[in-house]
């Protein structure tokens, strides 16, 4: 017993009495899945030989984080999934430029002003419908969604979602505040108070006819096709004769504080190379955002349809506003 | 002089001594995250005040207080309705019982919460019962509303009820009864007129310790989608930035619990029933066939719902794990780092409490009692709002230790502070000061008595205060989200990261495993127990 609690007593003063050891490791805050992070990591660390830690969470919570942690950070990047982050913390002052010939790869939409974040891979926000459903046809933007011809037939997530947000920042800053509350509004009204958890359900429901048609990220009609190839399911690009697509970017940054510039920017070069992008983006079938390299094959080609011209940086500027917007309608 | 000083301190009622000024180290520690809350909503002005009390504050309440009257009243149908059929019938199986009524006490209830959606899709196997009993075209019930809600958190917390009231029941008396019936009182009387009032500090006790945990819920919520106020504190501290609405509904929340906390040591206390040791323990009957055969119906519905279906879940996406090879060296690495936190902060928790609670058993002032209530901040603050209090105190006063496993546990040792002082001053109440004046007067001093005569006494009560924090250090999420060291992570937040990305096969290991650390705690507990009971 008296070992025992020695052994404890060892361990409880071995464990506060030592410092944090000083990470010698790359430290990553990543926002983004797991299982698409990890093989860029490790292609990273076999070219490099530049060991990485990585801390995975929520990036609004990792975001937090670093806000707080402020010059004690042990972070060197943030990686995150929405640029509507990146773009606060760049607000924040929470991150370092890029230097220009790397930034410069990016074309300036789907980067920062100045140089603070780059955005890495993007995702469309789509319609995905049904094939046999009848009377969807007349849907080709995202505002039918919220004819009442839609009611109970309309698949949408519910508004703490990150894309959601983006989604709704976008058409705000294209289409106006009031007639994105008029739509939100007519969304309401056609969902009644049911809303997907997740948007692989959603793609779920309207594969299997209990819903006509939903708005998701592009992908994950690409998902549930690779495992149900035959499913009733078609893309539908919205908006194309009006303000175009929605997109948004997953992106990363160096923390302003990292004493590990050199390889901070590495990795970040890492990122936008070829094998980086297409590790990156390939992985989820997502845009990569350096112009000339391609997305995966059966996607819709970027440039072969329109896109909202809306810049990554309002994403973030106008997300307050948006969650206002949002709360004021009530969404579910 | 210094007889002087004494004299002095007398004529006001202080007490000086060790364990009084330990206490007060303790109390002052523990109150540091509730200075952030108070200082963080100071900066609150009218306007803002006034902003949050009409548009965030009556759906708040409205969410969280009928949340906690629907889980208290389901905690107590099934603690109550199992710990009287398992303290008054002896049936084939009782010990067993006993087991499945508290091994739910191993599964957090964001665990509860991932793996009922994932039952009920329509691909899980209740939702394909579902649909097999209904016809395909019926709607399958979703958990996402106050309903599931409150399933979810009653089963993650009948446990609870269950433990306490079930001691009550163990230690009363037959002699009540035996007198009622004598005179004339049916049975069922002698349950509503005897039993029940005597049971009543248990359910209360037992009440509130199920009514904190729903108030300070942050897991299932968020899961769940549910606004309470904890849930909402955090979405406006992480979405928005916006520490300072966050602190003032925090200050709301602090208020409830708090009122909610002397209402009911108010009721305990004039609730107080002294026994007669010398009288007989209680000897249950056996049950008839019939009974038994009620008894384990009810008993296995609840076992099933809140034990069985969640286990036989995650075994069978273990088993995927590990025939897919996911089972890694990382991920015994989480194991490894689970253990390791729960271990230090119960440890630590229990040596902090023992002064709080011994002062308090032995020095009845206003500043043992404050001391006392201080301490509980653990109970009425949420895990995030802890999390970020300490964060912001370590940041700005100790930033030399940031960044540590320390800072962790000290967030541990304060958020479970209250449940290892509640059961190390019950026992305190059993040292007499005499035993101790006896040692001294033999001769012992200070630190003899305490290694001979007072930690042999409150052992138990030790014990079980170590494996109460234990446990819900093993499970806890949201503090642990915040300050662990980077690329620290525990089973929880691995389960947190996994589900999120329904990786189904993942999360149920690091679940399994939650479950089976727990059990060689839960069983050193039960058997502490039953050797007191011989």
């Amino acid at each position: 017993m008296k070992q025992v609690i020695n052994f404890f007593i060892a361990t409880i003063c071995a464990a506060l009495f030592s410092q944090a050891v000083q990470a010698s490791p790359l430290v990553i805050y990543s926002g983004r899945s797991d299982k698409f992070v990890k093989p860029v990591v490790k292609a990273f660390t076999e070219e490099t030989g530049v060991k990485v830690m990585l801390h995975s969470g929520k990036s609004t919570a990792l975001l937090n984080k670093l806000k707080l942690e402020g010059d004690r950070t042990q972070a060197d990047i943030f990686i995150s999934n929405d640029a509507g982050n990146l773009e606060k913390g760049s607000e924040l002052g929470l991150f370092k430029a890029v230097s220009a010939d790397i930034a410069s790869t990016i074309p300036a939409n789907y980067r920062a002003a100045n140089n603070t974040w780059l955005g890495v891979s993007a995702r469309a926000r789509v319609l995905v419908m049904n094939t046999r459903a009848q009377d969807v046809e007349f849907v080709s933007s995202v505002f039918d969604l919220a004819d009442p011809r839609l009611k109970g037939k309309l698949a949408i997530t519910h508004s703490g979602n990150g894309s959601y947000i983006a989604g709704v920042t976008v058409y705000m800053e294209a289409a106006g505040m009031e007639k994105t509350k008029t739509w939100l509004q007519g969304m309401k009204n056609n969902v009644g108070n049911q809303v997907f958890n997740k948007h692989s359900k959603i793609v779920k429901a309207v594969a299997s006819g209990k819903k006509s048609v939903g708005l998701v990220n592009h992908y994950y009609i690409y998902r549930h096709l690779d495992k149900n190839p035959d499913a009733p399911i078609k893309i539908v690009l919205p908006d194309q004769d009006g303000m175009g697509v929605a997109w948004n970017v997953a992106g990363a940054a160096i923390s302003k504080y990292s004493k590990k510039s050199a390889d901070a920017e590495k990795f970040l070069a890492f990122l936008i190379s070829e094998k980086g992008q297409k590790l990156f983006a390939e992985v989820n079938r997502e845009y990569p955002t350096r112009p000339g390299i391609m997305a995966a094959a059966n996607v819709p080609a970027a440039g072969s349809y329109k896109v909202a011209n809306v810049p990554m940086a309002t994403l973030g500027q106008k997300r307050n506003a948006t969650l206002d917007l949002i709360e004021t309608v009530g969404m579910p | 002089m210094t007889v002087y000083i004494q004299q002095l301190l007398y004529r006001f009622h202080i007490e000086f001594s060790v364990r009084g000024a330990l206490a007060i180290l303790v109390a002052l520690a523990a109150a540091i995250p509730l200075l952030f809350v108070v200082y963080n909503s100071l900066q609150l002005s009218t306007d803002e005040w006034a902003n949050l009390w009409s548009s965030r504050l009556p759906e708040l309440l409205w969410n969280t207080l009928s949340l906690a009257v629907l889980v208290g009243i389901g905690c107590m149908l099934l603690g109550v309705s199992a710990a009287w059929w398992i303290s008054r019938r002896t049936f084939p199986g009782r010990k067993l019982a006993v087991w499945l009524m508290i091994l739910p006490l191993t599964i957090p209830t964001y665990v509860f919460a991932h793996i009922y959606t994932s039952l009920l899709e329509e691909d899980g196997w209740l939702g394909r019962l579902w649909q097999y009993l209904f016809g395909a075209e019926s709607v399958i019930p979703e958990l996402y509303n106050i309903v599931g809600v409150t399933f979810v958190l009653t089963l993650a917390g009948f446990s609870y009820v269950f433990l306490l009231v079930r001691d009550a029941l163990s230690r009363s008396q037959r002699v009540l009864d035996e007198a009622a019936r004598v005179h004339g009182a049916s049975p069922s009387q002698v349950f509503w007129k005897v039993n029940l009032p005597l049971l009543r500090p248990a359910i209360a006790a037992g009440l509130a310790l199920v009514v904190l945990h729903v108030l300070s819920d942050f897991g299932a919520v968020s899961m769940l989608r549910y606004q309470t106020f904890t849930l909402s504190i955090y979405l406006q501290m992480s979405g928005r930035f916006d520490y300072q609405a966050a602190a003032g509904l925090s200050m709301v929340l602090v208020c409830l619990s708090l009122t909610f906390l002397i209402l009911e040591r108010f009721f305990r206390n004039r609730q107080r029933y002294y026994g007669n040791a010398q009288s007989k323990r209680f000897e249950p009957p056996a049950a008839t066939g019939f009974e038994t055969f009620m008894i384990w119906l009810w008993l296995g519905l609840i076992a099933l719902l809140s034990f069985i279906l969640p286990l036989a879940w995650m075994l069978a996406w273990s088993w995927e794990a590990w025939v897919g090879d996911l089972i890694t060296n990382e991920f015994w690495g989480y194991v490894g780092n689970s253990l390791t936190i729960s271990i230090m902060a119960a440890t630590l928790t229990v040596i902090v409490a023992l002064p709080v609670a011994l002062y308090h058993a032995r020095v009845r002032s206003y500043l043992s009692q404050t001391c006392l209530h201080i301490s509980s901040i653990g109970f009425v603050l949420p895990g995030p709002v802890i999390a970020l209090g300490i964060l912001a105190f370590v940041l700005a006063q100790m930033p030399t230790i940031y960044g540590g496993m320390t800072v962790l546990v000290i967030a541990m040792v304060i958020r479970f502070l209250p449940l290892a002082i509640q059961s190390q001053e019950a026992a305190a109440q059993q040292l007499t000061p005499s035993i101790e004046q006896a040692a001294r007067s033999l001769g012992a001093g200070t630190f003899e008595n305490l290694r001979r005569i007072v930690l042999p006494i409150l052992s138990g009560g030790m014990m079980s205060a170590w494996v109460l924090v234990f446990i819900d250090t093993l499970k806890e999420l949201p503090a642990t989200l915040i300050l662990r060291p980077t690329g620290f992570d525990t089973l929880p937040v691995r389960i947190w990261i996994e589900a999120s990305e329904e990786m189904l096969e993942l999360a149920a290991p690091a679940a399994l495993m939650l479950v089976i650390g727990t059990l060689p705690v839960l069983w050193l507990m039960m058997r502490s127990e039953s050797a007191k009971r011989m």
